[in-house]
């Protein structure tokens, strides 16, 4: 019996904007728009449903008078993270 | 990215391995400024320091001196170098430790050096001892004080090439890591030479430490740059 995916996760945007996060310290909203080849909405969007699911912190604040957004995963988002590839490798079969 | 359904297992799978690599990318995007600037600044110093001790110029400026006025351009050159970094990552943290670490350490041996002969000196005392200087050839007899610690250059070349090593090896980039061999050689050269050789021998450390390593790095970042706004 598979085990079911985590559907905050199982999100191709929310998926890519993690997996970035993932392997950096903290990085700006830009660099995740960049990576991601995202629109700044729909990337808001899928980051706020992150935070809501205590993956992610965000944080607001102004750098040179512009604001500057900061996201970074939080031990709840590792952890979630680890679990979701682990049960993807179950599913398909990858040891 | 906008489509949020259909998304398969595999697709999610290829999508982590993609991103992580897209990452991987973008990590070490250094500018290679800092590197020039102390490549730069400590090649000048090891280099007119040898010329002088080596040709006798009338020359009394202490050109080490240069690494302490370079001090001050290296904070704005940090500050603005850290303004302008978009993603901050734990690599990158713990190398920005290392080299925040090996500063302290410069000047934590320069105190060493200029002060650990005078407390030696204070010991000896203390257990009523002195030391004296024979001239083997008038047999002269004086006095003899430790004024600065022994080849104080060794010390220094083991110290530039230990950041420089691990920078080299965590960024898998050849041409620091060549310059940090090529330091411990050095190192171990100076404990048979004497202070002119030694200053050269910094001052060739700087330049295949940071200089040209810098100017690789620079190189190879205003390529990216170019790319990144075409």
């Amino acid at each position: 019996m598979f085990k079911e995916l985590d559907p905050i996760l199982h999100s191709q945007l929310r998926l890519a904007a993690m997996s970035l996060l993932i392997s950096v310290k903290e990085a700006e909203f830009t660099y995740l728009r960049e990576k991601t080849n995202s629109t700044a909405g729909n990337l808001s969007v899928q980051l706020n449903k992150l935070k809501e699911a205590g993956y992610i912190d965000i944080t607001k604040q102004f750098k040179n008078n512009y604001p500057q957004t900061l996201c970074s995963i939080t031990p709840i988002g590792i952890n979630a993270f680890e679990q979701y590839v682990k049960d993807l490798q179950e599913y398909l079969n990858i040891k | 990215m906008e489509a949020e359904n259909k998304f398969s297992e595999a697709d999610s799978l290829r999508l982590i391995a993609a991103t992580i690599q897209e990452a991987k990318g973008g990590y070490y995007h250094d500018s290679g400024i800092g590197s020039i600037f102390w490549g730069t600044v400590i090649s000048i110093a090891g280099l007119m320091t040898f010329f002088t001790l080596q040709f006798k110029w009338d020359n009394d400026f202490d050109w080490w001196l240069l690494a302490l006025f370079a001090l001050v351009p290296q904070i704005f050159i940090s500050i603005r170098e850290g303004r302008q970094k978009v993603v901050k990552t734990h690599v990158g943290r713990a190398l920005d430790m290392v080299w925040i670490l090996f500063g302290f350490s410069i000047f934590a041996i320069i105190f060493y050096m200029n002060f650990s002969p005078v407390m030696h000196m204070k010991f000896l005392a203390e257990d009523g001892t002195a030391l004296f200087a024979k001239n083997l050839s008038t047999g002269e007899t004086r006095d003899y004080s430790l004024s600065v610690a022994p080849s104080p250059g060794s010390l220094l070349l083991l110290l530039y090439a230990f950041p420089t090593m691990v920078t080299g090896v965590v960024q898998k980039f050849r041409p620091m890591i060549i310059g940090a061999i090529i330091t411990y050689v050095f190192f171990v050269i100076s404990i048979y030479t004497r202070n002119p050789v030694d200053q050269l021998l910094m001052g060739i450390s700087g330049l295949l430490n940071w200089l040209i390593p810098g100017l690789i790095l620079r190189k190879r970042y205003l390529k990216a740059e170019k790319l990144q706004h075409v």
